[in-house]
């Protein structure tokens, strides 16, 4: 690769990822102090995911992503495999069957990575039908591709993963230029078709591969005292975390000093929940820094897709962006009651090897598109 | 490429602003959750996470008003236990047996509470310094022992009813210590005990301790001495007589300061779940009872005032007196005669007071029971006052306004009754009555002084000085005599109030004696009242049952406070004691035949009932007595007839026939008589005992022969 284009290199885009990445570690030394007997355990692994992650992403960004291309159906055939394999022999846990672990190596959640791949795939998939998603029968073939690993993730069951899939899809194909009429339409038959399915469940206990208290789960969030234990049961972790960001004020309570998050009343507080330890120990204005990193990194991301040469760039760094924006979405949602507790992690802040090493193979993905696109830059 | 291309960047665009839509989102609900719900989420966080245990604060020092002790605070250490640590080495089998060694308490419900799952727990309180010493050297993981203080009243039932109790967390329950509870008590301080989601409480932020801070001492109006005298007095009248309650207060005239206030049954506060909670009612304060003819100073007020009546005006009691339909009278509808208003006050006449009640109106003496604070609480300084019970305005017709002028009908507390004559003794002037003279705080430093207070001026002086000296009559020869202080000028007025029973009509045995009073008359100091509810025996009389006690009470009081006596110059010998008499055996004697032989011996005769034959008598027979003391003479129509009761046979000589008749009768005699005149012999002769039924032989013969 010429080291020159290493110059159009997006300075923003990397400032706001180091910014939330080195912002990720300071607060997940407080929110870890208190679960492992050792204060720098999770640090300490945090930081090596850190390091391979980033090798890996200089790596990717010296090559030329276009060469995906010709991988494409190969990635998605691995994508559908590692799905399959951790529904067959996977971990449990906490009720979800996402978890595969080789030998004495640490566990690692499939899920995590075959995001990045399919979105790979399905940027090729929707480069070689460009301009023809005008109909409904046009896109078929695109919601089967993405359909099928969407159905194995539902079947682990991780609800919000799989709705991450949705979001990558419609974005991505938006962005293709698929018929936006269409694409509402589809939306709203699906919409209808849950609806329906949600009726026949409740009416006639037509099986869903979710339990009801997961379908309880997703609803409490709308009002969480009435969880029938007065907030000690489902309600507990929107009103733990909504009283963390609460109490927060305009500076937090001080690292170590967050009252929910050191004295466990905050439920998994170094992954799912890190955005309520901001909100909790460093108030609006850490909440705020961590909102206003994300805008940057992600409408750079934009930027830098509008910017790619060719529609292959332009799809594969906006899918990955449509991943990010919705667990950020939700991650974030989630913490402050206006989502439904799904436990996805919250990019490059929540402790998780998978998550981390994958996203910041995403970013190596998303550079090399930048370092390859025009020159101008708007 | 470039349509799709032109699309793509027109597609990336509207992307570009819903993601700028979700993030203003995200970024304006965070705002609203820190912000809006902020306060209300950061009150929850606390909530949830605290654990208050209280401290006990040390209640202040209750002092007499010369700085005796009353009520003091001790404290004891009480154990502790944080189950969280006594369980965190799997020992809580060995400390809970350990514990319950040392404590003396049950090893399994100890072990069960030390392992409970909570923050804090008691484990036992307030226990003896030797076990503390003893937990303390042990060291037991998560037990530890906190010092609480202990209200201790060291004089124990000395002026219990004012003092009252404070209760196992150290707050006051009843008396002052309930009535300044918060100025006393202080404030409770905290042992703040961080503890996380499932209840175990954080190694290092736990017992963050917030000191209490102590109570305020007070300084009472009480004196030590003369609450030790009351105490004295009301005992002896309420055991000797067996009443039910019994209560004695003395106030100081000019500035309403309560200096003693007993009440019977009586408690320990010290082990107060030891008495019936009916003992620790304060019969001075919280009830009330129809005060009878103590009542007729107030009516005799109003009547002065209001120029109903002046000193020189006369009244003629013919024993009884019609109002209405109905026919009140003097006991036993005894006449007395012509008198001056003096000596209605001194006889109670019942008739002169009804004809006073009515002229004064009902009207006007309402206006007065108002003003002299009936129907209303004193505003005294404890917990519980009674209101007393008027009849209505609107319902009390001429039949209830000559009773309430007698001192019927209406319901009085005592310490409504001492402060309204207490307005007599103070040239008019209502005092409100209180105990608290002082706070300090424990260096002494006044924090509060407590002002006498005028409520108002009721009479005025003149009228006040004019019934003070009546009312001295009243002591001296009036039904008030036992209350007679020999140096001192004593005014007061005695009450004999029969009893509402339960049918809602009076009862014939049981009665209400009082004796409200003050000294010396002229210049009054100390203000008493003692009143016996349902004493047993006879006389029940106030005269006879409240003022001894209320004579004892000040003349004990007066020599401690150094109140000079007066010299009454005509024989000069009234300081010294009087002279012993013996009272002589007059059962069974004519009446005026006893009287005689009383009156020689140098004592006063008091009539009771009607008969004409002594049927019992007050004191006994050979009983020493003061010269001047009263003998009560009661007189009862013999119930003739009955069988085997006997009879001494009276003398009869001198006696017409009739009065023979009579006095025969009495004793359910026959007369066999024989000539005529006067009784010159008689068989069997005086004094021979005889079973009621039999006949006597008495000859007659004419005067002059």
């Amino acid at each position: 690769m010429n080291a020159k284009r290493l110059r159009f290199i997006d300075k923003a885009f990397i400032s706001a990822l180091f910014s939330l990445l080195i912002f990720g570690l300071v607060i997940l030394r407080s929110a870890s102090i208190g679960i492992s007997s050792d204060p720098f355990f999770y640090l300490k692994k945090q930081v090596l995911i850190i390091l391979l992650g980033l090798a890996l992403a200089i790596l990717i960004v010296r090559y030329d992503y276009s060469q995906f291309r010709r991988f494409s159906p190969i990635l998605y055939g691995i994508s559908i495999l590692l799905l399959l394999t951790v529904l067959i022999w996977g971990t449990e846990i906490r009720g979800t069957t996402g978890w595969i672990g080789l030998g004495s190596l640490p566990m690692v959640q499939p899920a995590e990575f075959t995001k990045v791949l399919l979105i790979l795939a399905f940027a090729e998939f929707l480069n070689r039908r460009k301009g023809e998603l005008d109909t409904l029968s046009d896109m078929l073939p695109c919601f089967l591709f993405m359909g099928i690993p969407f159905l194995l993730i539902i079947f682990q069951p991780d609800l919000g993963t799989a709705l991450v899939y949705i979001a990558i899809t419609l974005v991505m194909m938006f962005a293709a230029g698929a018929n936006s009429k269409v694409l509402i339409q589809v939306i709203i038959f699906a919409v209808l078709l849950i609806a329906l399915c949600l009726y026949l469940h409740f009416q006639f206990g037509m099986w869903l591969p979710l339990e009801d208290y997961q379908l309880k789960r997703l609803t409490i969030f709308l009002d969480p005292y009435n969880d029938g234990q007065g907030g000690r049961g489902m309600g507990w972790n929107t009103i733990q975390s909504l009283v963390a960001i609460g109490s927060g004020g305009l500076t937090g309570k001080g690292l170590f000093q967050g009252t929910q998050v050191q004295l466990n009343f905050l439920p998994e507080h170094h992954t799912d929940f890190i955005y309520a330890v901001i909100g909790e120990e460093l108030g609006f204005l850490g909440a705020a820094f961590v909102i206003i990193c994300y805008g940057i990194l992600l409408i750079r991301a934009i930027i830098i897709a509008s910017n790619s040469k060719e529609l292959f760039g332009s799809l594969l760094v906006l899918g990955i962006t449509a991943m990010w924006l919705f667990h950020v979405f939700e991650s974030i949602g989630m913490s402050i009651g206006l989502m439904p507790i799904t436990g996805i992690p919250l990019p490059f802040l929540s402790y998780g090897g998978s998550s981390m090493l994958a996203n910041l193979i995403a970013v190596g993905l998303i550079l090399s598109v930048n370092v390859r696109g025009k020159k101008i830059v708007f | 490429m470039q349509t799709t291309g032109f699309i793509v960047r027109k597609r990336i665009a509207t992307l570009f602003f819903f993601f700028v839509i979700i993030f203003l989102l995200l970024g304006s609900r965070v705002f609203w959750v820190q912000f809006v719900k902020g306060a209300e989420l950061s009150e929850k966080a606390l909530q949830n996470r605290m654990r208050d245990v209280p401290v006990e604060s040390k209640r202040g020092i209750i002092y007499d008003r010369n700085g005796n002790e009353l009520a003091i605070s001790v404290s004891a250490d009480s154990v502790y236990a944080i189950p969280a640590e006594v369980c965190s080495k799997g020992q809580q089998k060995e400390i809970a047996a350990k514990l319950a060694q040392v404590l003396e308490m049950d090893e399994e419900s100890l072990l069960r509470r030390i392992s409970r799952n909570s923050s804090f727990e008691w484990v036992k309180r307030q226990i003896d310094p030797e076990k503390s010493k003893v937990i303390r050297k042990m060291d037991l993981p998560g037990i530890g022992l906190t010092e609480e203080s202990r209200r201790y009243y060291p004089k124990g039932t000395l002026a219990s009813h004012v003092l009252g109790i404070a209760g196992v967390d150290n707050n006051g329950l009843e008396g002052v210590d309930f009535y300044y509870d918060k100025l006393v008590g202080g404030t409770k301080g905290r042992i703040i005990i961080e503890h996380d989601a499932v209840n175990r409480p954080i190694p290092e932020a736990t017992h963050k301790f917030i000191p209490p801070v102590d109570g305020a001492n007070l300084i009472l109006t009480i004196d030590e001495t003369i609450q030790y005298i009351a105490e004295r007095e009301v005992d002896k009248v309420f055991n000797e007589r067996k009443a039910k309650s019994a209560a004695a207060i003395i106030m100081d005239v000019s500035t309403g300061e309560i200096l003693a206030l007993a009440s019977r049954p009586t408690f320990d506060p010290n082990d107060f779940s030891a008495y019936a909670v009916s003992n620790r009612r304060n019969y001075g304060i919280n009830d009330s009872y129809e005060p009878g003819s103590t009542m007729k100073i107030t009516t005799a007020a109003m009547a002065l005032q209001e120029g109903v009546v002046n000193a020189e005006s006369r009244f003629y009691c013919p024993g009884y007196i019609k109002v209405g339909k109905e026919v009140i009278g003097c006991p036993d509808r005894k006449p007395h005669g012509s008198q001056s208003f003096a000596q209605t006050i001194e006889k109670s006449c019942n008739v002169a007071f009804i004809q006073i009640g009515l002229e004064l109106g009902l009207e006007n003496y309402y206006k007065y029971l108002k003003a002299f604070g009936f129907g209303q609480k004193t505003g005294i300084d404890l917990p519980g006052e009674a209101e007393g019970i008027l009849i209505p305005r609107a319902s009390a017709q001429q039949i209830e306004l000559a009773t309430m002028a007698m001192g019927q009908a209406n319901a009085v507390t005592p310490i409504q009754l001492l402060t309204a004559v207490g307005a007599v003794a103070n040239e008019g002037k209502l005092m409100k009555p209180h105990l608290l003279k002082q706070v300090i705080d424990d260096k002494g430093n006044v924090i509060k002084k407590v002002e006498p207070q005028v409520v108002r001026q009721v009479i005025s002086p003149e009228t006040a000085r004019e019934l003070c000296g009546m009312l001295e009559g009243e002591v001296v020869n009036g039904t008030g005599r036992n209350a007679y202080l020999e140096g001192y000028k004593v005014a007061g007025k005695t009450g004999t109030a029969q009893k509402v029973g339960p049918d809602g009509r009076y009862m014939s045995n049981e009665h209400v004696a009082s004796f409200v009073g003050f000294a010396p008359a002229d210049q009054p100091r100390l203000l008493g009242i003692v009143v016996v509810d349902a004493p047993k025996g006879y006389p029940y009389y106030g005269g006879w049952v409240a003022a001894p006690a209320f004579r004892e009470i000040l003349n004990d009081s007066f020599k401690y406070l150094e109140i000079p006596r007066y010299n009454s110059g005509k024989d000069g010998q009234s300081i010294e004691q009087k002279e012993q008499l013996i009272v002589p055996d007059v059962v069974n004697l004519p009446v005026s035949e006893a009287s005689s032989l009383i009156k020689a011996r140098g004592l006063r005769v008091e009539i009771d009932g009607s008969g004409t034959v002594v049927w019992q008598q007050t004191p006994r027979a050979h009983t020493k007595v003061e010269r001047d003391s009263e003998v009560i003479i009661h007189l009862s129509p013999f119930e003739g007839g009955k069988e085997g009761a006997e009879v001494t046979i009276p003398d009869l000589q001198g006696k017409s026939m009739k009065e023979v008749a009579r006095i025969l009768a009495d004793l359910g005699l026959h007369l066999v008589p024989e000539g005529y005149g006067l009784a010159y012999q008689q068989l069997p002769e005086a004094g021979k005992v005889v079973s009621s039924g039999s006949s006597i032989k008495v000859k007659f013969q004419p005067v002059g022969e």
